[in-house]
């Protein structure tokens, strides 16, 4: 058997999943947004869909809330895991159980992790009690929205909780396979700590931050459970938001879905590629 | 399997024109047919039901219960598939429709009603014609308009009737002593008792319920509304009904900033006393809450002076199940007076029967007469004393983008 034939039978398994599953779904999700919908009578495609998408005042501000969302997350889930990682590389007793426990949260769902951030912020929840126990809060009212809140707290919150051992076992690997050489050397020649950091650990890590604040910037971006759970009701996230739409029980309400849906994954697609551009560029220099 | 057919499905789509012709399924020969010779061939059947998943006494009830009946008496395999919301099986079957799958779809049965059906008929994707096929057909009363019409839509043989429900709503006798009993005093509750009360923002199945009411109110009776969606009445009535709510919202939960998004979401409001109303198309659920835990026993429910909004749910089989016969029979089974009158158990469910049970055997007249309510749940007498109709969809549509439109945001 040739090299070759074995190549393509050997990806034959993923490439038809990757063909007919996602291609085709996007296919039909294409077509259906262009109106094409000869089940219920559409047989004129055209570009309705779209343009009542984006002249659409909610759609903006569940883009801009969806953004916000995914952006602040990532941020914080970012900075919180290399500063983790910087003390975890670090010797000290207990180090093994530390590390295990930093990891933990990989395995949890997210699913599961939006029930506890329910049970612990909202109004009626855990902390809320403590505070009544207290005397702090007479009714639930008076306890801080945190959860269902317009700043989206309670979904940053189970975001943050959940990527920053993501990111951090990346950093961490990361920065285990550099050693510390490089700052030792940098210290010798008369650096800060800080300047050590900043200026040789932080660029050769850079990459890898970059791409793990990509992977939990896409991700976050278009989930649609934790705002599901933890959301207000207007404005929704974008994935919610489409979902939306596409349960109405109005068969003419799928098109504007599936539109959403459609500029969604542009929208995923545009940031993988500025993400590429940004770490080849930072490569490079 | 499932897989490999939505793989089939997308495939078909991808590489074939959309919208072949469509034949009638497996179903067609079977209407009309020998009960028997129906019996016969769905023996060794298996049938998915796609029902609401949300209540876990109702799916015991699905699960063991009628799941028991039909494998002991027929040798039929009944899987339940839970749904948070009916659409999705609505969604499936119009998938495989637009994909050609016309006789081995993956839905054999949907638990449904309202707009739902509405979409089902409106993309043609029911199973219809059969029901004077079923025996236990004639302990259904069509001559009853509010079981002949699904909202307003003909059902014309294209389901059965399943349970009754009417609206009602709970509130806790220990923290409340007043509950509003109209909604003219609720509007005045609301402003006496700030940050109380909200309900589930539209489409939310049950908080476009409870809006129905205060449009109805807005309407000064529901009478004016009944027949087809009538575009000048409602631009007359719905800016009165959204000048209320919104006058309502600065009153509410959070402000009114925002909404619950689900019936679950307000019942766990209710249950930790951050609000204290809330309501229920099902008013058995109040009982079944306190005897969870999940309410204390001080939990008491009613109707309203003006009335609250009652419906008839049924079961219907879409046009390409490849197991219509055994369908047939687990719908039979449903009607039965036997498995009416376990639903209605209290300790079971407590659901209103489907069928009239005066059609039914003396024996199961007797003991549905002998049940004994929840003390949470208000009377079934007292509340259809005051029942409403519900609107044809066409209004609910309306009345729900109206709500998102002009209160929601």
């Amino acid at each position: 058997m040739s090299d070759r034939l074995k190549i393509v039978l050997l990806l034959a398994p993923a490439v038809t999943i990757i063909v007919l599953l996602f291609l085709g779904g996007l296919a039909i999700g294409l077509m259906r947004s262009f109106n094409y919908m000869p089940v219920i009578g559409l047989t004129e495609p055209n570009f309705d869909a779209y343009a009542g998408l984006f002249t659409s005042r909610e759609f903006y501000l569940s883009f801009a809330l969806t953004f916000h969302i995914a952006f602040t997350s990532t941020v914080i889930s970012a900075v919180i895991a290399v500063a983790a990682a910087l003390l975890l590389r670090r010797t000290f007793l207990g180090r093994g159980v530390i590390n295990f426990l930093f990891q933990l949260n990989l395995t949890v769902p997210h699913l599961v992790g939006a029930i506890g951030i329910l049970y612990l912020f909202s109004q009626s929840g855990s902390f809320a009690r403590l505070a009544h126990e207290f005397g702090m809060i007479q009714r639930p009212s008076e306890f801080p929205a945190l959860v269902f809140d317009p700043y989206a707290i309670g979904i940053i919150l189970q975001y943050v909780w959940k990527e920053i051992p993501f990111i951090g076992v990346i950093v961490l690997a990361q920065m285990q396979a550099l050693g510390q050489d490089f700052e030792s050397v940098a210290r010798s020649l008369g650096a800060s700590r800080w300047q050590a950091f900043r200026h040789v650990l932080l660029p050769l890590i850079f990459p890898g931050v970059l791409s793990a604040s990509v992977i939990v910037f896409a991700f976050a971006f278009g989930a649609y459970e934790i705002p599901a759970i933890l959301g207000q009701s207007y404005p929704a996230a974008l994935p919610v938001l489409a979902y939306r739409q596409y349960t109405d029980v109005d068969l003419a309400a799928r098109p504007e879905a599936m539109a959403m849906a459609i500029v969604i994954a542009i929208l995923a697609g545009v940031m993988i590629w500025a993400y590429t551009r940004l770490t080849r560029s930072s490569i490079r220099n | 399997m499932k897989f490999l057919k939505s793989a089939a499905a997308a495939a078909a789509v991808a590489i074939l024109p959309v919208g072949t012709a469509l034949a009638g399924g497996h179903g067609a020969a079977l209407i009309g047919a020998d009960w028997d010779a129906v019996v016969e061939q769905a023996r060794g059947g298996e049938v998915n039901w796609f029902l609401w998943g949300g209540a876990d006494n109702v799916n015991r009830y699905v699960s063991e219960y009628i799941g028991g009946i039909v494998m002991e008496n027929y040798g039929i395999t009944l899987n339940r598939v839970g749904l948070s919301d009916t659409v999705e099986a609505v969604n499936i079957v119009l998938g495989e429709r637009e994909a050609g799958v016309t006789d081995s779809g993956s839905v054999d049965l949907i638990w449904i009603n309202g707009e739902n059906f509405r979409t089902m008929v409106q993309g043609d994707l029911a199973f219809c014609g059969y029901t004077q096929t079923l025996p236990n057909n004639e302990l259904v009363d069509w001559d009853n308009p509010a079981i002949a019409n699904d909202f307003g839509v003909p059902v014309n043989g294209c389901q059965v009737p399943w349970s009754r429900a009417q609206f009602a709503f709970a509130y806790d006798s220990a923290r409340t002593e007043n509950p509003p009993r109209s909604i003219a005093e609720l509007i005045e509750w609301v402003e006496a008792n700030p940050g109380l009360f909200t309900y589930p923002a539209p489409p939310d199945f049950t908080g476009s319920v409870f809006v129905r009411h205060v449009f109805y109110h807005a309407a000064g009776g529901v009478e004016n509304l009944l027949g087809p969606f009538d575009q000048a009445l409602y631009d007359e009535v719905a800016p009165r009904a959204w000048e209320i709510l919104n006058a309502m919202e600065p009153n509410l939960w959070r402000a009114g900033r925002t909404y619950p998004t689900s019936i679950a979401q307000l019942n766990e409001l209710f249950a930790n006393s951050e609000v204290d109303l809330t309501f229920n198309y099902d008013p058995s659920q109040f009982g079944l809450a306190v005897e969870a835990g999940q309410y204390p026993d001080t939990v008491r429910s009613y109707g309203l002076a003006d009335g609250t909004i009652g419906n008839t749910n049924y079961t219907l089989i879409p046009f390409n199940s490849p197991n219509v016969a055994a369908a047939m029979v687990l719908q039979n089974v449903l009607l039965s007076g036997e498995a009416q009158l376990h639903k209605a158990l209290p300790s079971v469910w407590g659901a209103s029967p489907g069928i009239e049970m005066e059609r039914t055997a003396p024996e199961i007249q007797q003991a549905f007469a002998a049940i004994e309510r929840h003390p949470s749940v208000v009377p079934v007498e007292e509340l259809v004393r005051n029942a409403l109709p519900e609107l044809q969809s066409e209004w609910i549509s309306a009345i729900e983008r109206g709500w998102i439109e002009n209160v929601g945001r």
